[in-house]
This record gives C-alpha cells, sequence and structure tokens, in this order.
C-alpha cells in the first residue's frame, strides 16, 4: 500500500504540474468569469423575488462546467500518456498496470476536485454578493459532489482504455447527463409494467446513476440537512461503483499491447 | 540466470481478414552478465517489437522472456533495468529535473539519495544548465539526453536501449560511446538496437541479427575481425543472404 502510495503521489505532483503549467485552470477561471458576468446581469435589475431562480442558475452552470472538466480531464490520463508514448519510460519502472491505473484516477479525482471546489466557491462568493445566502445543506452538496466527481473519473477512465477519445468523451457526457432522464424513463416503465418486473430492475442498478451525486437543486429551495446516513450511503455507492468501474478498466488494460 | 533470457519468442498482431502478421518468430537468445550485446536488423525485422516483450510492454503470443529468471511481464523485474525507448518523448510540461524526479520516485528512489543522483546524472549527459528549463524547450538531442539519463536512475544492472543514438549530433554519440564504456566498466549488462553499425562495432562484445523476426546470425565481434571487411558489409551480406534464401524458398512453394 504504501509503494502504491508513493506511485500515486509521484504521478499525482507530477499531473498537478502539468495542469498548471498546460493553463488547463485557466478554463475554470474563464468559466468563473463568466458566471460573474452572468450573475452582473442580474444586479443591474436586482433579484428581488428572483433569488430562487438565480441560485438555480448558478448552480447548473457550476454542474454542467464541473461534469464536462470531470470527463475531459479524466478521458486524457491514460490515453495522452500512450498516444506521447510516454507511458514506455513511465511503465519501464517497477510499478504494475493496476497501480498506474488507480493513480491515472487519483491525479484526475483530485484536479476535477480542485477545479470543482474553485468554481463552487466562485459561486458562492456571486451569491453572497448578491445578498443570497445558502444553508447548511451546501457543505452536504459539496461532499456528495465530490463523491461523484471521484465516480465519474472512475468510469471515464475505465472508458478510455477501450473506446477511442472522442468516443469516450461522447459517451461520458452522454451517461452523465441522461443518468437522471434514463432513471426517470425506467420508472415511468415500472409504473407500467409494475415494481417487481426483473428486466427493469437489472437494467436500473446496471445503468451508471451520475444524479444520485447531484443535491443543488435541494440547495436552490433551502431544504434542511439530509440524514448524514443517506450521505453515508452514498459514499458506499461510490466507492463499490467506482471499485467496479476501475476493475472493469484493469481487466483490459492489464493485456493491452503499449 | 542470465540477465535476459528469450526462448522460442513469438509475437503476432493480429489483422481483420488475414492471418496474424509475425512480427517475431520463434526468436531464441540470452544475453550474460556483463556483456553488451548489439540487436540489429533492417526496419520491420521484429527488433521493437522483442524489445517491447522484454519490457512487458506486450504480452508474447507464444515463448518466454525472462529478465534476471523473473517473467518479464513481472513488475519486480524492472527494478534491475533501465530503459531508453527508440522515441524518447517526455512530458512537454516538465523539466528534465522534474522528469527525473518522477521516474526516480517510480522507481522507489527518494530524498536526498535521489536528488543527488539526478543532479550527477543531468552533470554526466551534459545538461545540468536545463535542469530546470521546460521539456518542450529542448531540442531533439536534449531529450534524447534526458532519455539516457532516466535509463541510468536507480544504477540499473541492465540497459535495455532502443535506437539509443536517434537524434544525437557527432558531440553526442561520441559521449555516448564514452558513457556506455564507463558502464560496462561498472559491470552493467547492456542489450541495444542500432542502426549505427560503426558505433555497434566499436562497443559490442557480440551481435544478434534478425530478419523477418528469425535469429539468422549471432558472432562475437571478435570472430569476426579480419573475416569481414566491415561490420556494415558483414551485416548487408547476411541480410541479402537470407533474402534470397526466402525467395527461392517462395518461388519453389
Amino acid at each position: 500500500m504504501t509503494r502504491t502510495w508513493q506511485i500515486t503521489r509521484a504521478l499525482m505532483v507530477a499531473g498537478l504540474l502539468e495542469t498548471v503549467r498546460r493553463k488547463d485552470v485557466y478554463v475554470v477561471l474563464i468559466l468563473s468569469a463568466l458566471l460573474t458576468l452572468g450573475a452582473a446581469a442580474f444586479r443591474v435589475f436586482g433579484v428581488q423575488g428572483l433569488e430562487i431562480f438565480v441560485k438555480d442558475v448558478a448552480f447548473s452552470a457550476v454542474g454542467i462546467m464541473s461534469t464536462v472538466l470531470t470527463i475531459l480531464i479524466a478521458a486524457r490520463q491514460i490515453p495522452e500518456e500512450l498516444q506521447r508514448r510516454t507511458i514506455y519510460p513511465l511503465m519501464a519502472r517497477p510499478i504494475t498496470r493496476g497501480q498506474l491505473l488507480l493513480s491515472k484516477w487519483v491525479t484526475a479525482t483530485l484536479t476535477a476536485g480542485v477545479a470543482f471546489l474553485l468554481l463552487a466557491l466562485a459561486n458562492l462568493v456571486l451569491l453572497v454578493s448578491l445578498g443570497i445566502t445558502l444553508k447548511p445543506i451546501f457543505v452536504q452538496y459539496l461532499l456528495l459532489k465530490l463523491l461523484g466527481i471521484a465516480w465519474l473519473s472512475a468510469l471515464v477512465i475505465a472508458l478510455s482504455v477501450y473506446l477511442t477519445p472522442p468516443a469516450t468523451i461522447t459517451i461520458a457526457l452522454i451517461l452523465a447527463f441522461g443518468s437522471g432522464a434514463f432513471g426517470r424513463l425506467l420508472l415511468m416503465a415500472h409504473w407500467e409494467h409494475g415494481l417487481d418486473a426483473l428486466w427493469l430492475n437489472l437494467l436500473y442498478g446496471i445503468l451508471p446513476h451520475y444524479d444520485y451525486f447531484d443535491m443543488s437543486k435541494k440547495v436552490v429551495f433551502d431544504w434542511d440537512l439530509a440524514p448524514w446516513g443517506v450521505l453515508l450511503a452514498m459514499a458506499g455507492y461510490a466507492v463499490l461503483s467506482s471499485t467496479a468501474w476501475l476493475f472493469v478498466g484493469w481487466l483490459r488494460f492489464r493485456k493491452q499491447t503499449l | 540466470m542470465h540477465p535476459i533470457e528469450v526462448r522460442n519468442l513469438v509475437v503476432a498482431y493480429r489483422r481483420w481478414f488475414k492471418p496474424p502478421l509475425r512480427a517475431v518468430d520463434g526468436l531464441s537468445f540470452e544475453v550474460r552478465a556483463g556483456e553488451i550485446v548489439g540487436f540489429l536488423g533492417v526496419n520491420g525485422a521484429g527488433k521493437t517489437s522483442t524489445i517491447k516483450t522484454l519490457m512487458g510492454f506486450q504480452p508474447p503470443t507464444a515463448g518466454e522472456v525472462r529478465l534476471f529468471g523473473m517473467q518479464a511481464t513481472d513488475a519486480r523485474a524492472r527494478r534491475l533495468v533501465g530503459f531508453l525507448p527508440e522515441t524518447a518523448l517526455y512530458s512537454p510540461y516538465l523539466t528534465p529535473y522534474e522528469t527525473l524526479r518522477l521516474y526516480g520516485e517510480l522507481h522507489g528512489l527518494r530524498g536526498r539519495q535521489l536528488k543527488a543522483q539526478i543532479e550527477a546524472l543531468l552533470e554526466m549527459v551534459n545538461l545540468a544548465h536545463k535542469m530546470h528549463t521546460l521539456n518542450k524547450h529542448l531540442s531533439k538531442g536534449m531529450l534524447q539526453r534526458v532519455g539516457i539519463a532516466q535509463a541510468l536512475l536507480g544504477d540499473p544492472q541492465l540497459l535495455i536501449l532502443d535506437e539509443v543514438s536517434s537524434g544525437l549530433d557527432p558531440i553526442g554519440k561520441r559521449e555516448l560511446r564514452d558513457l556506455l564504456a564507463a558502464q560496462r566498466q561498472r559491470g552493467t549488462t547492456i542489450f541495444f538496437s542500432s542502426h549505427e553499425l560503426a558505433e555497434v562495432a566499436s562497443i559490442c562484445d557480440r551481435i544478434l541479427v534478425i530478419h523477418k523476426g528469425k535469429l539468422i546470425a549471432e558472432h562475437r565481434l571478435d570472430e569476426l575481425v579480419g573475416r569481414v571487411q566491415s561490420l556494415e558489409d558483414y551485416f548487408i551480406r547476411t541480410v541479402q543472404a537470407e533474402r534470397d534464401i526466402l525467395g527461392k524458398e517462395v518461388q519453389a512453394a
């Protein structure tokens, strides 16, 4: 475990240095600036009676931007090493392919997580500057979203060892943004076929549920804190599900010709 | 237990609607401790496929590849090995110092020992003055020097070098020869592929020649002295003879 952590730390430091130097962080800053500009428009007209609408727009924007960034960051972790052929000196070291996969997942999660926190912080500052306050459920929203980022990174990394980068990004975007709609369609089908329809339950279980990790609507509508047991259950789902995705990715990557 | 043992190695690539392409076809050889062995062949002969299998980048289709008695796919085997890929590409957003620190940490080195080793290696390959310049601002030859330095990290007992002098200028090539000679003095085993036959002749103990994935000649260099005009002449004649034999076999079939 110590060895795996040493490998993860080395790759993470290099990955973060690259992220900063390739100016990826500028994307986050530009997105934050766009949020500010959007909020400035509200400032012109005032937000009296529009608090919920403003919060909805701001949280939707943060949700979309952080999801797209997570997918883009995770989708390049392994394919870029292969494309640049930097995988050779990397794998010439005494590290296993499983350790590399795990390290890349941690790097992607950390990078995307930091980007999300920056966006969320910018969002918070903007809302407060408009006189809109948030309830403590905002903290639970942050925690759950970070779990979602870890989960999504695992899914995208697994896809990236099977598919080309454009295909990975396309499918990941469909799964991430479509998961809520798929879930609702399946619930409607349940209504039609009965709750005990095995094939529907299987399909619901297999489909990735990124929508589970989104509490933004509850923040928008000022809900009270959710029971911490629910968050714990979500953490369990994220751990199990991410492990399954990484295992599926490893099954292919361990035998892949580099 | 030799540093490299290859037995009946087959590397085949699957193709759509065609029989698999056998890049390496029943190759067997070994490299003994302290030897410098040149691995020669024309483009497409199977050198890089063999080296990829040696490094565990590619599982063999059949046969066995061992490094220091361990399966080449076993990560532990690579603790004793330094590798220089054919085209040395390193992250454009890291400096040579950071690049070596990354590979050193992946190798299990850390702290002052790693720092001292990185500085000594960059000094050795004449890149100390560029150690904090981003790789994207370095020339191809300089990047090759970064590659050589990373291959030497962790004092490997076996060096596997693919097209080692690629991108180096004449002075760089001379320095590389000196560096390999110094490694030989330390008892490091070296296995390398190269198209620079003069370079091979000047540093190798033994050569292996492959053609279409098969070993067609194996000689100690001192055996060839006086028998052949030059290594280049010998290599061309050997490969040409093999081509003629294969051509006749095809005609007869």
